[in-house]
């Protein structure tokens, strides 16, 4: 990986999941608007702590919120307390 | 600076911290302009949210696998083929 000892190859398929779809439109949507371009994301997925631990498109994601708090679109605050809601919404009866 | 294709060329070893483009397995690393792919924003500046400009030319540069790989036992024609930007290239003249 990047140039290093990666181990094989998993060669193996996967289905792509309903929340790594959503994120890939996100990623669309921000783009045309003029929110977020590529090579941010690039810059911003390398800049992940933990990016060996993470999956594709988990990198993805923890790169966008990291570039929308940068880029002044939301709050660390505000993706916190919208996730909190989306959690109970899910517990719930 | 501009380079034909044909033209040897070594990509700089260079420790530039950010967003870089260049693979790092291929810093220090000499091969061949094949060709101009073109003049693009730069993004290495695209990356923190600047314009990228002025363009910069961008070259398709061949590599010799077993000058890559320490360990690489296949054939001596294996080429691997990257998009390298201009200003992390110099001119080689050295011979290998």
């Amino acid at each position: 990986m990047g140039g290093s000892p990666g181990g094989p190859i998993d060669r193996g398929q996967h289905e792509v999941e309903d929340w790594e779809r959503l994120a890939d439109a996100i990623n669309g949507a921000l783009g045309a608007k003029g929110l977020q371009s590529t090579d941010e994301l690039r810059r911003a997925i390398e800049s992940l702590e933990n990016y060996r631990d993470l999956s594709y498109y988990e990198r993805w994601v923890a790169a966008t919120e990291n570039l929308l708090v940068e880029n002044g679109v939301l709050s660390s605050d505000e993706i916190d307390e919208r996730a909190a809601e989306i959690e109970q919404l899910w517990d719930g009866p | 600076m501009t380079f034909e294709a044909g033209e040897r060329v070594r990509v700089l070893p260079s420790g530039k911290p950010g967003h870089v483009r260049t693979p790092a397995y291929l810093k220090g690393k000499v091969g061949w302009v094949e060709s101009l792919i073109g003049a693009f924003p730069n993004p290495e500046e695209l990356a923190y949210g600047h314009s990228g400009l002025p363009e910069r030319p961008l070259y398709k540069v061949g590599f010799r696998q077993i000058d890559l790989w320490d360990s690489y036992t296949g054939p001596t024609e294996d080429y691997l083929y990257a998009d390298i930007y201009e200003h992390w290239l110099e001119p080689e003249r050295g011979t290998t």
